[in-house]
C-alpha cells in the first residue's frame, strides 16, 4: 500500500490493487501518508483474499479489474 | 543523561476512574487498565537505563514512526514493569524495530502474529524472569510486563490499532503479552545468546514474530532422533515458506521442554547436534502431507531450554516474514 504512495510521490503512475479485507488498512496509511484520497483499486467479496483461485476466477477478477487499473494509470 | 523534557502531552484526570476509562475510550490500551504514567514514573524509568527521553530506538518508515526512549519508557510505566526492567524493554524494542523484524508486516498481517520475547544471561534471577513451570503464562511480573510492555509500544506508537493497521483476522493471546527466560542452568546446552555471539555474562534479549506457536506433545520417544523427527513434523506441518527480503536468514525456534531434554542429554546431544540432524532434512521432499521448511542457513533454526518437568513437550515457533534479532540488554553507564 504504502508502495503505491511512494511511487506516486516518484511521479510513477500507480495503481495498486488491494482486497476488500484490508481496505481499512489501506485507507490508514493513504492518510497517515497525507493522501486520504488515494484511489486503491478494490477487489471485493465472492473473491475470497487468501486463497488459491481457479483459472476461471482469475480470468473474471482480471476482466473486472482491468479496466479500473487502465483508468487509474490514464487518469 | 541529557536533561532534555519530556515531550510528551499532558493530561489531567479528576481520578483514577477518570484515568482509567479515558485510557479506554480513546484507545490507549489494550483492554486492560494501565499504571498511570505520571511524569515522575517515566522519568525514573529513563534513569534507570541511564536514557534522555529523545534518544531514538528505531522506526517504522512506512508508518512514518520514530520510536524513542520517552515513547518506550512511558508504555513500559502502564504495562506494570518495574524501573529496573525497563532496560530489558529497551532491547526489545529496540529488537522488533530491526529492519529484518519487520514490524509493519508482523503487526499489521492477517495472521496476527505474535512477538515473542525471549531473555538470555544474568538479568533473568536479577529482575525476576521465569524460565521454567508455566513461564509462557501469567503469573510472573517480569515476563508479564516486559512482554506487554512491547505490545504496547507496539499499538501506542507504531500505529497497530486493531481493525485499522493491524488487520489480524482473529489475533490472538500472546499479543497481550509474550515474554520468557531461557532455562539456562537447567541445561547443559550453550544458551542461544552464546550462540548468537554474546557472552555468557552477557544479557539479551531476542525478538522473534511469530505466526504460529505449534506444540510437539511426543509421549512416546525415546531416542535424541525420534524427537526430532516430531519436531521435523511440526515444522513440515505448518511449513516456513521463505521470503525474498529475509532471504537464507530466515529462522525458526524450538522451545524444548525438560522432560525432551532429557533423552537429548542422556545421549550427549548438543544443540548443534539437533541442527545437524534437522537441517539436512529441510530440503528432502517432506512428502504429501508436508510443506517446505525454508530454513536457508543451519543455525537459523534456534534452540531455547525452558518449561518445567511433566509434559513431553516442545514448542515450535513459526516465524512470519521477519528474522529472530538478539539485542544486549545494555546497563546504565
Amino acid at each position: 500500500m504504502r508502495d503505491a504512495i511512494e511511487l506516486e510521490w516518484a511521479g510513477i503512475p500507480t495503481a495498486a490493487i488491494i482486497h476488500k479485507a484490508v481496505e481499512g488498512s489501506a485507507q490508514a496509511m493513504a492518510k497517515l501518508s497525507g493522501m486520504p484520497d488515494f484511489p486503491f483499486v478494490i477487489i471485493d467479496y465472492p473473491a475470497i483474499p487468501t486463497a488459491i483461485w481457479s483459472k476461471d476466477e482469475i480470468r473474471d477478477l482480471a476482466c473486472e479489474v482491468a479496466p479500473k487499473v487502465r483508468a487509474r494509470l490514464t487518469a | 543523561m541529557a536533561a532534555t523534557a519530556l515531550a510528551a502531552e499532558a493530561h489531567a484526570f479528576r481520578d483514577e476512574e477518570d484515568l482509567q476509562e479515558t485510557y479506554h475510550a480513546n484507545g490507549w490500551t489494550d483492554g486492560l487498565p494501565i499504571v498511570a504514567p505520571t511524569p515522575e514514573r517515566v522519568e525514573a524509568f529513563l534513569a534507570a537505563a541511564g536514557l534522555a527521553p529523545d534518544v531514538l530506538l528505531g522506526e517504522v518508515p512506512t508508518r512514518e514512526v520514530r520510536v524513542t526512549a520517552e515513547h518506550a519508557a512511558i508504555n513500559a510505566v502502564m504495562a506494570g514493569c518495574r524501573p529496573d526492567y525497563f532496560p530489558v524493554v529497551l532491547a526489545a524494542v529496540r529488537a522488533h524495530l530491526h529492519e529484518k523484524a519487520n514490524c509493519h508486516s508482523t503487526t499489521g498481517t492477517l495472521s496476527g502474529a505474535v512477538q515473542t520475547v525471549v531473555v538470555n544471561g544474568p538479568v533473568r534471577s536479577q529482575i525476576g524472569i521465569e524460565c521454567g513451570a508455566g513461564c509462557m503464562g501469567p503469573g510472573f511480573r517480569a515476563n508479564a510486563s516486559i512482554g506487554r510492555a512491547l505490545r504496547l509500544v507496539i499499538r501506542n506508537v507504531c500505529r497497530a490499532i486493531p481493525g485499522v493497521l493491524d488487520r489480524a483476522s482473529f489475533s490472538s493471546p500472546h499479543r497481550f503479552s509474550f515474554c520468557f527466560g531461557e532455562n539456562e542452568e537447567a541445561s547443559n546446552w550453550t544458551p542461544m545468546h552464546v550462540e548468537r555471539g554474546f557472552g555468557a555474562n552477557e544479557s539479551t534479549v531476542t525478538v522473534h514474530s511469530v505466526m504460529t506457536v505449534d506444540s510437539a506433545v511426543d509421549f512416546t520417544s525415546r531416542t535424541p532422533e525420534a524427537l526430532c523427527d516430531s519436531m521435523l513434523a511440526t515444522l513440515r506441518r505448518n511449513g516456513i515458506a521463505g521470503d525474498e527480503f529475509l532471504g537464507e536468514d530466515t529462522t525458526a525456534m524450538l522451545v524444548i521442554g525438560p522432560e525432551h531434554q532429557r533423552f537429548y542429554d542422556r545421549a550427549g546431544w548438543s544443540k548443534a547436534d539437533i541442527r545437524d540432524y534437522l537441517f539436512p532434512k529441510f530440503t528432502e521432499d517432506p512428502g504429501p502431507n508436508g510443506r517446505i521448511v525454508g530454513i536457508g542457513k543451519k543455525e537459523g533454526l534456534l534452540i531455547v531450554a525452558a518449561g518445567g518437568d511433566g509434559m513431553a513437550q516442545t514448542y515450535v515457533l513459526i516465524p512470519h516474514l521477519a528474522i529472530a534479532i538478539t539485542e544486549p540488554v545494555i546497563a546504565p553507564a
